[in-house]
């Protein structure tokens, strides 16, 4: 993208503490705190929209590699047991617990999916300043979803139930448990890099 | 003094008619109702926050005794024999074990951080009153909204255990109700952090600092 600087809007309001501020021009690598209550307004980061971009087309192909493959495998008295990604969401619907398996689902695969997917509709026709139908509705749904989405959260369950099983069985991590902590690398980069006052911005400067 | 109840901090966006954008960060006058950007419905100050924020965090506290009571893990091995675990058995059973760094996780995450939540939440709707220390309850606010999410790692673990633990006569593992109650515990703080708005804080400030202003003035001064 271009590195002149740009506007964010005309004026800005702190989210936290609501003071008004006229919006100072901000170059690529700046950001600009509130005086008042330390909150990030606008961060721009260098070539953020490439950034972002490339990083979800990685969080994309992690994605699928986790959702493929087997995710931890147990071997207690010749016995094996492996789980798929899914299998944790399976399993509590199996014991009677359906609604806690959807809430897991939602958190570990439907947000993600979704804030991933979401964001390639938006970003990938920004660079031929185009804008797709339902983007910035799709968009209000990504950044509602970003609360939602614990495959961070997650990991540390897998760690924690690892040093759990450990002493019972022998565990093995699959070839989706490296995939998912890619996932994790890739999608926390991508959310930090994209500014949603500059993407609106982009997005309003594109035609549909 | 003519400071009303709704008054907005007069330094603020608000005082001036402007909303910021939810979604979007654009500002724009109140009165259009709708982001021009990006069709939000447009609020001066989040509706209804605090009485959204006390009635969701009532109910987690309500939430928090079976969430506890309740096992979240039921374990049953033709080894060891049939075991419950609560959320505070799994961590004394870690430490036992000598898993230090295990427990103190759980610890943190499952119990610690759940009342933390809560205690802030009430602190920072007390806060949205009276108009103290405003910045340090911003900076509470934000920790509050940022850390709530961990505390689903314990959901994490029973869906896990369950999922992959399936050795037949060995071991089964199943989920408990506390597991349940626990999830909603963290989903109910997690919506009652998101629905308290912390510009509350700074208008009563803003309205605190009006009234002492007005009590100071000497009135017989000439």
């Amino acid at each position: 993208m271009d590195s002149a600087p740009i506007l964010p809007s005309p004026t800005l309001a702190c989210h936290d503490c609501d003071a008004l501020y006229t919006a100072p021009a901000v170059a690529e690598g700046e950001k600009i705190i509130c005086a008042r209550c330390g909150a990030r307004l606008f961060a721009r980061w260098p070539n953020a929209l490439q950034r972002a971009t490339a990083l979800v087309c990685a969080s994309a192909w992690f994605f699928v590699l986790a959702n493929i493959f087997p995710f931890l495998s147990l071997q207690a008295e010749y016995r094996e047991s492996g789980m798929v990604l899914g299998g944790t969401v399976s399993g509590l619907e199996e014991h009677g617990f359906p609604l806690l398996g959807a809430l897991v689902g939602v958190f570990m695969l439907g947000a993600p999916t979704l804030i991933i997917g979401g964001l390639l509709y938006v970003l990938v026709p920004l660079f031929h300043h185009r804008r797709l139908p339902g983007a910035g509705r799709l968009y209000r749904a990504i950044l509602e979803a970003r609360r939602w989405n614990m495959v961070e959260v997650y990991l540390l369950g897998v760690l924690v139930s690892l040093l759990k099983l450990g002493k019972l069985a022998t565990l093995s991590l699959g070839t989706s448990f490296w995939a998912f902590v890619g996932l994790i690398v890739c999608l926390t980069a991508a959310l930090s890099a994209i500014d949603h006052r500059e993407l609106w911005s982009k997005m309003e400067g594109a035609s549909r | 003094m003519t400071a009303s109840k709704t008054a907005f901090d007069p330094a603020s966006a608000a005082a001036r008619g402007l909303a910021l954008c939810h979604f979007c960060a654009q500002v724009q006058p109140v009165a259009h109702a709708h982001c021009a950007r990006c069709h939000a419905a447009l609020h001066l100050r989040k509706p209804h926050s605090l009485q959204r924020t006390l009635a969701l965090t009532l109910g987690a506290m309500l939430l928090y005794l079976p969430a506890n009571l309740l096992p979240v893990l039921n374990v049953e091995s033709s080894v060891k024999g049939n075991q419950q675990n609560t959320i505070l058995s799994g961590v004394i059973q870690f430490w036992q074990d000598g898993d230090y760094p295990v427990a103190l996780i759980i610890f943190t995450a499952s119990i610690v951080i759940p009342i933390a939540k809560i205690i802030s939440i009430l602190i920072l709707c007390r806060a949205a009153q009276t108009g103290r220390r405003p910045s340090a309850m911003t900076r509470l606010h934000r920790i509050t909204d940022f850390v709530g999410r961990w505390s689903m790692v314990d959901v994490f673990v029973v869906a896990i255990l369950v999922g992959v633990v399936q050795l037949g006569t060995v071991m089964t593992v199943t989920p408990g109700g506390g597991a349940f109650a626990f999830a909603a515990v963290v989903i109910l703080t997690m919506l009652a952090a998101h629905s308290f708005d912390p510009r509350l804080i700074w208008d009563a400030a803003a309205r605190r600092l009006n009234t002492a202003s007005h009590r100071n003035r000497p009135d017989g001064a000439a």
